[in-house]
């Protein structure tokens, strides 16, 4: 038997097999059901009927969006001064951002709680804003790392024929730098704004009383409903799908422009 | 062609590999443990309890209680000596997989899905679930035979439970024909004495009380968020004279701590609302720390955590203390039963699960027990064995040359007469708030202590309903702000779409 490359696959096939198809497959198999086994509809209308669950969703998009874009604007120049930064003083950065990441999220969770209760003297008071903070603190790193990876291997030669043809600095970051960084924004986004929508220990820990999609689906399945609340984890599964292929288009986008920004 | 092999090559292997696992594994589950301890005879019995509730040994040496009649200190986990002792005492090799689960709820569910169990110890409600759904096999005739030593159980099970574990019926049989208590206490409010009175700790109105707006905390679950509701929403009722000299006090109580009308749902709703509005946090663990760090001023409390967390602050020097409002209390129970779907067909099994619960019964593990876990036994002990009573009177008692003190009753409980002189702890009069009420609470708390039973399916729906209501922020409350930032997300998403397009 001739031995192909593509047979190195075969242990990533039964995992994908195992621990992803067959758990999708069960969850369909349970959105789709009622307790008796019988085919229902009656859990996929209940989602866009059931004013607790769309109200849900709009609190955890809230919550998903601020923390994407506070996460973003504290992100990008990080990455761009640590991109920029001599050899010396880039290891001791990017130490900074990576060395919290050693550390087990729910102690660092925990400190911040009670740093929070020190300068709010009662973070019951804060929700809203106590989670964005958790969760940016808790993420950043994913954001970061993405863009100053683009943003590394960015071509300086690029810049240099900017300035050439007369470029300022504010105009050659927006036509070359940004452009160019849109890949690692993108796989950052993705990485912040997926995990801010379901992450509701972070809730738990900062006392935040209000349910978000995750602390939904979790309470559906203690309350021993498993249907509704894979139904709920499958929407929330096409939602991310959707936004999957729209940061995706976004990134064929900057493929494209690489060429264009130059012309 | 050649992509077809490939193709076909890969799909041959991949379906051995994956026939090769399944076969392995389908073997691994069919060979029995038995087999791989041949001719020793071994018993297995799988047993599920909560996490951290059971003594695991390895005390310190200035740990060892010691009381009149007895030395007492845990060396090593008790599950090992259980097995040696079984050994011992019936000649027979027992092994114990001992797991835990989170909560009642977590336990069902993995039933549910096929684990299987011998020996579980779920709450009272749990237990009257899984007896109403007949997945519970009886204790045996043997295990209530009083005159057999081995069974310290029933001989030494503290009669105030024993005639609760009577009384109480599911598809007309008793709770004790299925269960072996381990655990009980009741809820009450921890409260810090310096920012709360007395009279503010003593009405669940306290957990919508503005004066403690987001400085007191509720339970994380619906059960006792439910039942203190109901207590504050009933208060002028429950509190009246008339009710409470009723002859039938104590079924009406039962019957007014368990209204599940659609119309007490809704006002239970709205009343957690406020207290969601009012409250610090809906914990299970983090209120106690919370307690003694001062962030919190008063909690939803069971009395065994009451107890740990007294303790706790007594270390820093901060001063709480623990009661029962005036107007009822949930009086809960953790129990031993067997299951079905391990134990039934094998007697060894179910010989070694009742030994089991003998073994953790016996005074002086029940004391272990008591020591590591914070909680109350159902033990009691009888007239020959007072270590149990030995031990609350060698925690709780006053210093000789204690001065303010009272004299505390606990024959309730230990022999079943309130008046029972040989039950009587002199302990400093603080105690009335502290260790002692919270570990065994007066006669007058338990009066007014009632069980929350097991509602039924439908019942069951609404509840949880409720609350998902009272947690979940719904699309009419939806504050314009958060309108605000998706629409200027999808705004922006939009945007960018179209100036692709254009683009392209």
């Amino acid at each position: 038997m001739k031995f192909s490359r593509k047979a190195l696959g075969i242990p990533y096939y039964i995992f994908l097999l195992v621990f992803v198809a067959a758990p999708l497959a069960v969850i369909i198999v349970y959105a789709f059901t009622n307790g008796q086994g019988h085919f229902t509809a009656v859990n996929f209308i209940g989602f866009f009927t059931d004013p607790n669950t769309l109200g849900t969703l709009c609190y955890s998009l809230a919550i998903a969006i601020v923390t994407t874009v506070v996460c973003l604007l504290i992100a990008y120049p990080t990455a761009y001064i640590l991109a920029n930064s001599n050899i010396k003083a880039k290891a001791v950065i990017l130490m900074i951002i990576i060395m919290p990441m050693w550390i087990n999220f729910s102690l660092r969770v925990t400190a911040l709680k009670e740093v929070l209760s020190v300068l709010e003297g009662n973070l019951a008071f804060y929700p809203f804003f106590n989670t964005v903070l958790g969760m940016t603190y808790d993420f950043l790193p994913f954001m970061i790392l993405p863009i100053y990876n683009t943003l590394s291997k960015l071509d300086g030669s690029l810049l240099e024929a900017a300035a050439d043809l007369g470029a300022g600095k504010a105009s050659s970051f927006i036509k070359i730098t940004l452009p160019l960084s849109l890949p690692g924004i993108v796989s950052g986004v993705t990485m912040v704004f997926l995990p801010s929508m379901t992450n509701y220990v972070i809730l738990d820990m900062l006392y935040n009383s209000t349910y978000i999609m995750g602390s939904l689906i979790g309470s559906y399945f203690s309350a021993n409903n498993w249907h509704a609340g894979s139904m709920i984890a499958l929407i929330l599964l096409l939602i991310i799908g959707l936004f999957s292929l729209f940061t995706g288009s976004l990134t064929d986008d900057a493929a494209e422009s690489k060429g264009g920004a130059l012309l | 062609m050649m992509k077809r092999n490939v193709l076909n090559f890969r799909n041959t292997v991949l379906f051995r590999c994956l026939a090769l696992v399944l076969t392995v594994m389908t073997c691994m589950a069919c060979i029995p443990s038995q087999v791989f301890a041949a001719g020793e005879q071994t018993v297995t019995i799988r047993v599920c309890s909560w996490e951290e509730y059971i003594d695991l040994g390895d005390w310190d040496e200035e740990e060892l209680i010691e009381l009149e009649s007895d030395e007492i200190i845990g060396i090593r986990p008790m599950v090992d000596e259980f097995e040696e002792w079984y050994y011992e005492t019936y000649g027979i090799r027992v092994k114990v997989d001992y797991s835990t689960f989170g909560t009642n709820e977590d336990l069902y569910n993995m039933l549910k899905i096929g684990d299987v169990y011998d020996l579980v110890c779920p709450s009272e409600y749990m237990v009257m679930k899984l007896m109403a759904e007949e997945k519970l096999v009886p204790l045996s005739d043997a295990f209530f035979d009083e005159e057999d030593e081995n069974n310290y159980y029933s001989r030494m099970v503290s009669p105030f439970i024993k005639e609760i574990f009577d009384e109480q019926k599911i598809n007309g049989e008793s709770w004790s024909r299925y269960m072996a208590g381990y655990m009980w206490g009741i809820t009450g409010i921890l409260y810090n004495p310096e920012e709360v009175t007395r009279e503010e700790a003593s009405s669940w109105k306290i957990l919508t009380d503005p004066k403690f707006r987001r400085r007191i905390t509720l339970k994380d679950n619906v059960r006792d968020s439910y039942f203190a509701a109901l207590g504050a929403l009933k208060a002028d009722l429950l509190t009246s004279e008339e009710f409470r000299n009723d002859p039938e006090y104590p079924r009406r109580l039962e019957e007014e701590m368990n209204d599940i009308s659609p119309e007490t749902i809704a006002e239970v709703e709205e009343f957690l609302k406020e207290a969601k509005d009012n409250a610090y946090s809906f914990e299970t663990e983090s209120g106690k720390a919370d307690m003694i760090t001062g962030k919190a001023v008063a909690n939803l409390q069971w009395s065994g955590d009451g107890v740990y967390t007294i303790d706790q602050a007594e270390e820093e020097d901060f001063e709480l203390e623990f009661t029962v409002p005036e107007e009822a209390t949930n009086i809960y129970f953790d129990g031993w039963v067997m299951l079905k779907s391990g134990v039934e067909g094998h007697s060894d099994r179910q010989h070694a699960c009742e030994a089991f619960i003998n073994y953790i019964s016996r005074p002086d593990n029940v004391i272990r027990n008591m020591y590591y876990v914070g909680y109350t036994s159902v033990i009691a002990g009888n007239e020959e064995d007072t270590r149990i009573f030995e031990y609350a009177d060698w925690s709780f008692g006053a210093e000789e040359d204690e001065e303010d003190t009272i004299d505390y009753n606990v024959g309730y409980f230990f022999s079943g007469d309130e008046e029972d002189e040989d039950y009587v702890i002199t302990a400093s009069s603080e105690q009335l708030y502290k260790q002692l009420f919270s570990q065994y609470p007066d006669a007058g708390a338990l009066a007014r202590s009632s069980i929350m039973v097991c509602f039924d399916d439908a019942a069951n729906e609404r509840i949880n309903q409720m609350w998902i209501n009272i947690r979940c922020m719904s699309i009419e409350d939806v504050p314009p702000g958060i309108w605000a930032v998706i629409l200027i997300a999808a705004a922006a998403c939009i945007l960018l779409l179209i100036r692709r397009r254009i683009r392209s």
